[in-house]
């Protein structure tokens, strides 16, 4: 079954067509995705929701080619990326693909633009140009002036901003979001979620996020809702909001 | 070995094994006591068994490097012992003619047999002395006619046959007795290996240039009954007694007796002292004297073992500090990663000395394993460094090296390795038990409330005094050093000292807490325990000083009262009784300010010690208390807040100029003269790594731009690069600590091999030929009167030769010299006159010699000048440069030797000594025109004067040496050997092969001392992968993101790489740069002995490019794996890894 809300053509970014991924600890094989197909197309902002360990974050690991996928295939802007090397993945990562995580992940030793400009000079952008990509991306988030602090003297708010920027920095066609609000209280959670709304509108990114908010999947065009590692339903923005009003 | 830098060998086993005892008393009380936190920390071993190895290896270093140190101790000791009881078998004394008591030329120094009939006859039945073996002893050269090969000096002795008896008989190489009629040798195992002499074979002798045929009728043992007396010259034999006196003609005398002790070759040794005291009584009268020479040549083994297992030790504590500092930082990192586990522990419960005990047991699991590991790779390491010594050295050093351990350095090692393990474990499980349970739990950074005392004078004061009470036994020591004053006030301050500690250890106890807090749980029990199940430790450290400590917590636990006025505290520094009951009364709430405290009371122990330097002219006493006052300014700075980059950068670079100025002897018009010893080395490179690793830390992150800069041309390691950098200077205390571990050793290597390579340069340079090529060493009872008929009787071509030079030698039991500058000698004795050794050289010999002068008298221009003026028995000398020794200021003290006079200087003043000839007592003068550089040492190694002076001063000296100048291109080696095969009374020898020999011998010794040395290289690059492993672990989520944003594999693991290799090559160039520095201010300045000063320096690239490259290539290596893991981490699985 593959879950589309919108026709398929060829503005299709993501697609997904019988994902599995089993973890074998040993003793135990939990089998984290049990044949998963999705298809999301460009601009388009789609939340995973499901109770823990339904496979929302492996799915998005998955898609992503963060992590390698035991059977199926993930095309990314048309390209097979199950079947890339790794450093070809990872090449494709870095000029294609944004991250934000739950626990930020910044590295403690550098200053935000530092971080912000990691990505650039990764793939080969000259040092003096990627240190004026990484400002005018922070300067999108609203924190130019704090672009030479360090991640332990900037909030959770701030910090996950400068993830934002650091993921935006590229301009890739995909941003990938695990629990982006996760660690944050409810305003700052809200300014984090405009944000990121406001950039995939403006600049027609893709973007796929985890949450476990119905505020935030409200947020979002479309929801898919997981459980045991397959896609149950989905839902349209307008029932994540009735829903996120509800509760 | 009996005694290590003074102290009996059997003490310090004693008292480590008493220690050690403790330690694992005390772990067993913890398991019975406790055993689920006991398991606990055992379990944690078998967790990561990489990670328990890689613990292991670190702190196994230690112990190693110890067992090592005695390993070389004990074989040198044990290999010298057995050479002297297998030389001297029976013999314990030797009675010779002593030319003190009576002067007499070399062949009237003769005992008649009566006498020693008379001294038989005395002590027959003696309980102590069980015989005396007369001997008669002289030099031949021997040619084995069969194998036409020749020994030109060997020594032929000879006994009566009941004399020989009384040392064992002689006996051939199986067993079996030899009997020795007339024109029949017994030649010994050296002899017969030189000329390949076999039983059978027929030898001719050579005395005073008259052949004597020998039959072999024996090859027997190397011991003084067939020639050994000395192991430098082992070749010998031994022939009939009738034949030797009627050869030498000297009839029924001997030239010396053997004593032999009651008892076998060792019980009897034990006698030597009631031997000699029976017997010089008797010798008193006569011309003769009694030496034991046995107990002598075994004391010199024990005091030859005693001094490499010192040197070997205080360079070795090099390694042992960076091993002390890794054992450290592998537990600092062991807690942090407990640190959740042990917050979960807290939280559920479990005390702190609960947390301490598991840690302990987890600890010393690791500390056990790693002693005994140590222990036998210490071994193994000793067997190896005694095979390279022995392959390269050994028939120089004339000793076969079997490598020995005695049981007392085996325990002294393994529980030195024991206790030093301990007690870091201790400190750093006392430093994690005292953490924050929700920090802990969520593995966040220790945060504390803010203290309003911080950077207050009111904090500093309390700080201070609380300082000065724990650090009261250094502290109240070093007051000594103000005489009575002083001890009146160190002598409290001790004791202090000894309580105080206790007394935090209440103060943290809910015992003494304010009336309405404590919960009637009593004193902490485990001092008791520890002290009543360990009686040594407790009766002295533990019970009397805590029942004190009990006792006034007891007391004034309810009295503290609210607040204590600012100048007391004052009162209480300056008054130690007061400061004790001041610190009792403080509210235990009340946060001290440790460093500050600390750091307080090490700088007024710095004053004191600075004055007991100036006190006593020692330099370590003082440039320690320097040290620790600067140390007192930076942390003093570092708590009034001012900017720590400055305040230590600042400090840092004031100390390292200290260390530059004060060895050098520039800062003498301030301190006077200072003197230095070996330990200073230590002292220097623990002070100056440490200034420099503060300056790296504090400051290397001006190289990040650097770094930036370089995008442009090396594109996308960039950022590699960058976050290589970027992490360990965050991590400053890490950093610091493994670049100060990799920066010590290679200081210690570094200076030890530039100061090597430049003091070789000096000793063995191409002046030590004094433009000579082929040396001529003849027999003294076979002299030669014409060189140049004598040259023409060989096989050597004359043609090649171009100047010819004769030496005469009257060696120091021939020689006398006037102590004129009244030093003292080897027993510390000031005596009139010096034994020394003289050279007469003849006119070719002076014409031709081109030995440099270091100093030349006033009137001579040249050194020409000089040696001309040597000429023709004129009276004058030249000094060799060891007749004459400056003070040092650093490096070990010049030990009185043969003659030691004041140091001389350009142009001196001609001066004149009185020489005696210990055979007449007849005295003449000469006068002092020169004196020799350096290089003139290796061979001529005494007061040069004409040949005509020294005939007339010594008539009796009969050492003669020739010396050739060859044309250029000849063979020197090939020309000595046609020499040698022709002159049988002579041994030829190319000057430059022996220059070269004895450069080998020295670069063999070099190889064991760096390769020793080197093993502390271990512990830094030990430190590398341990901190690279634990930054795996903790960069796991981050590693993840990287990943993810378009790291590839290989720019993770050159990240890591990059990380250690900065670490590496930080402390590389800090130990290359500062231990260069230092060498070169020690060797120029003359801090290390006159003779440098004058001197170019040179830097032995090569070699610091070997160490340097071997330093950095192993830390690579040892990175290597845990990068390449790091590369390997899951991406998806990395990223939700917590």
């Amino acid at each position: 079954m593959t879950f589309l809300t919108h026709t398929p053509g060829a503005d299709v970014v993501i697609d997904a067509r019988d994902v599995e991924k089993t973890y074998d600890t040993g003793n135990i094989q939990v089998h984290a995705l049990r044949g998963v197909s999705l298809q999301v197309r460009r601009g388009e902002m789609v939340a995973i929701m499901g109770p823990s360990g339904c496979g929302k974050t492996t799915l998005l690991n998955s898609l992503s080619g963060l992590d390698e996928i035991d059977a199926g295939t993930v095309f990314i802007n048309g390209t097979d990326i199950s079947k890339m090397a790794d450093n070809k993945k990872t090449e494709f990562r870095a000029r294609d693909m944004g991250f934000i995580f739950q626990t930020y992940n910044l590295l403690p030793v550098l200053s935000a633009v530092e971080n912000v400009e990691l990505p650039l000079i990764v793939s080969g952008t000259r040092p003096r140009v990627a240190r004026q990509m990484a400002l005018d991306s922070l300067s999108r988030v609203g924190l130019r002036d704090w672009a030479n602090q360090r991640p332990s003297q900037l909030s959770g708010g701030q910090r996950q901003r400068v993830t934002i920027a650091r993921a935006l920095v590229n301009t890739p066609s995909i941003m990938w979001a695990d629990e982006p609000t996760g660690a944050l209280d409810s305003a700052t959670a809200k300014e984090i979620m405009d944000l990121i709304v406001e950039l995939n509108s403006t600049a027609n990114q893709t973007t796929v996020l985890v949450t476990h908010d119905p505020k935030v999947a409200a947020r979002c065009h479309r929801t898919i809702q997981m459980a045991d590692g397959l896609i149950l339903r989905e839902d349209s923005q307008a029932e994540m909001a009735a829903a996120a009003s509800g509760s | 070995m009996n005694e290590l830098f003074g102290l009996s060998m059997t003490y310090i086993a004693a008292g480590c094994l008493a220690a050690t005892t403790a330690i694992l008393g005390f772990v067993a009380l913890i398991a019975i006591r406790n055993p689920v936190m006991f398991k606990t920390g055992l379990r944690n071993i078998p967790r990561r068994p990489a990670q328990t190895s890689l613990i292991v290896i670190g702190l196994m270093l230690s112990t190693l490097i110890t067992s090592a140190a005695f390993g070389t101790g004990d074989t040198l000791t044990k290999s010298i012992t057995s050479e002297v009881y297998n030389t001297l078998g029976e013999a314990d004394e030797i009675i010779q003619w002593d030319t003190e008591k009576r002067a007499a030329a070399v062949d009237q120094q003769l005992i008649p047999m009566p006498e020693v009939e008379s001294w038989r006859r005395e002590f027959a039945g003696d309980p102590d002395i069980e015989a005396f073996a007369p001997f008669i002893s002289e030099r031949f050269s021997v040619q084995d006619v069969d194998t036409r090969l020749n020994e030109f000096s060997a020594r032929i002795v000879a006994y009566r046959p009941e004399d020989a008896a009384a040392l064992g008989g002689i006996k051939d190489l199986k067993g079996r007795p030899v009997e020795l009629s007339a024109n029949e040798i017994a030649v010994n195992k050296e002899l017969a290996s030189e000329i390949d002499a076999e039983v059978g074979h027929t030898l001719v002798v050579l005395f005073e240039g008259n052949p004597v045929e020998l039959r072999v009728k024996a090859i027997v043992p190397n011991n003084v009954l067939s020639g050994t007396f000395e192991t430098s010259q082992r070749q010998g034999g031994v022939v009939s007694f009738a034949f030797l006196s009627d050869l030498t003609g000297k009839g029924n005398n001997a030239d010396g007796v053997f004593v032999t002790n009651r008892g076998g070759v060792k019980s009897g040794m034990k006698r030597s002292d009631a031997a000699v005291a029976k017997l010089e009584p008797v010798l008193d009268p006569t011309a003769y004297k009694i030496e034991p020479f046995k107990q002598d040549g075994i004391q010199m083994a024990e005091m030859f073992g005693s001094i490499f297992t010192t040197v070997f030790i205080v360079f070795g504590l090099f390694s042992i500090a960076a091993g002390v500092l890794l054992i450290f930082l592998i537990f600092v990192m062991l807690a942090a990663e407990r640190k959740p586990e042990m917050g979960m522990a807290r939280a559920v419960g479990a005390k702190r000395s609960q947390l301490v005990e598991s840690f302990l047991a987890e600890g010393m699991g690791y500390d056990l394993g790693a002693a005994v590991v140590g222990l036998f790779a210490g071994m193994g390491v000793t067997w190896a460094m005694m095979r390279i010594l022995d392959a390269s050295a050994g028939q120089d050093l004339g000793l076969n090296l079997n490598v020995a351990f005695t049981p007392r350095s085996l325990i002294t090692a393994f529980s030195l390795g024991v206790i030093a393990t301990f007690i870091v474990i201790f400190i750093s499980s006392w430093r994690a038990s005292r953490l924050n349970i929700v920090s802990a739990i969520r593995d966040l950074p220790e945060s504390h409330p803010p203290n309003p005392e911080d950077a207050t004078l009111t904090g500093y004061i309390r700080a201070t005094l609380n300082g000065v009470m724990v650090m009261g036994v250094p502290l109240g020591a070093s007051l000594f050093f103000f005489g009575p004053v002083g001890f009146l006030a160190g002598v409290p301050l001790v004791l202090i000292g000894l309580i105080s500690p206790w007394f935090y250890v209440l103060r943290g106890s809910n015992f003494a807490g304010p009336r309405d807090h404590r919960t009637g749980e009593g004193p902490p029990r485990w001092p008791w325990i520890t002290g009543l199940a360990v009686p040594v430790i407790g009766s002295a450290l533990i019970l009397p000083w805590y029942f004190i400590a009990l006792f006034l917590v007891w007391l004034t636990r309810d009295r503290k009262p609210r607040r204590v006025p600012g100048w007391l505290p004052v009162a209480g520094i300056v008054i130690p009784p007061l400061g004790f009951a001041l610190t009792l009364l403080q509210d235990a709430r009340a946060r001290v300010n440790w460093p500050a405290g600390t750091g307080a009371a090490l700088g007024l122990t710095g004053v004191a010690l600075v004055y007991g330097g100036l006190q006593h002219n020692g330099q370590f006493f003082f440039a320690f208390g320097i040290s620790l006052v600067v140390f007192w300014v930076a942390v003093s700075l570092y708590y009034y807040r001012v900017n720590a980059r400055m305040s230590f950068t600042l400090t840092s670079v004031a100390l390292l100029a200290f260390w530059y100025l004060a060895p050098s002897g520039k800062l003498e018009w301030l301190t006077g003269e200072l003197n230095g010893d070996i330990e200073m080395f230590f002292l220097s490179g623990l002070v100056m790594v440490a200034c420099g690793t503060f300056i790296v830390v504090y400051n290397a992150d001006i190289v990040l731009p650097l770094v930036a800069a370089l995008g442009s041309r090396f594109g996308r390691i960039v950022p590699a690069l960058k976050t290589g950098v970027a992490y360990p200077l965050t991590s400053r205390f890490r950093t610091g600590m493994t670049m100060a571990m990799i920066g010590l050793i290679m200081f210690a290597l570094v200076v030890n091999a530039t100061l090597n390579s430049n003091f070789a340069a000096i000793f063995l340079n191409d002046d030590t030929l004094g433009g000579f090529d082929t040396q001529l060493e003849v027999n003294p009872n076979n002299p030669i009167d014409d060189i140049t008929a004598a040259v023409a009787s060989t096989a050597a071509d004359p043609a090649q030769v171009v100047a010819t030079g004769e030496n005469r030698f009257a060696y120091p039991f021939e020689a006398e010299v006037e102590n004129r500058d009244r030093k003292k000698n080897d027993e510390r004795e000031v005596k009139d006159f010096s034994r020394y050794t003289f050279i007469g050289a003849d006119d070719a010999f002076i014409a031709a010699v081109r030995l440099p002068l270091k100093f030349r008298a006033a009137g001579y221009a040249t050194d020409r000048a000089v040696w001309d003026a040597l000429a023709g028995g004129s009276g004058f000398a030249i000094l060799n440069a060891g007749a004459t020794v400056a003070p040092q200021a650093f490096g070990p003290p010049v030990e009185a030797g043969l003659l030691y006079l004041d140091p001389l200087e350009a142009g001196f003043e001609p001066f004149t000594l009185k020489l005696r000839d210990p055979g007449t007592g007849r005295e003449t003068t000469i006068t002092v025109i020169g004196q020799a550089k350096e290089a003139g040492e290796t061979f001529w190694p005494g007061i040069f004067v004409s040949k005509d002076t020294l005939l007339a001063a010594f008539p009796a000296s009969r050492g003669q040496t020739f010396y050739f100048t060859l044309k250029p291109g000849a063979d020197a080696e090939a020309f000595a050997k046609q020499l040698e095969s022709g002159l049988v009374q002579a041994s030829g020898e190319s000057l430059r092969k022996l220059l070269d020999d004895q450069q080998a011998t020295q670069n063999a010794f070099m190889l064991v001392f760096q390769g020793f040395m080197g093993l502390g290289l271990i512990v830094g690059i030990a430190a590398l992968a341990v901190v690279a492993s634990r930054a795996v672990v903790e960069r796991r989520q981050q590693i993840g993101m990287l990943r993810a944003i378009g790291y590839q594999r290989s720019m993770v693991a050159l990240s890591f790489l990059f990380e250690s290799g900065f670490i590496a090559v930080s402390g590389i160039l800090l130990g290359l740069s500062l231990g260069l520095s230092l060498a070169w201010v020690l060797f120029t300045s003359g801090a290390l002995g006159e003779e440098s000063k004058s001197f170019g320096f040179a830097v032995p690239w090569a070699e610091l490019f070997v160490i340097s490259t071997i330093a950095f290539a192993s830390s690579m290596l040892m990175t290597f794996l845990p990068a390449r893991s790091a590369s390997r981490v899951p991406v998806a699985e990395a990223l939700r890894y917590e």
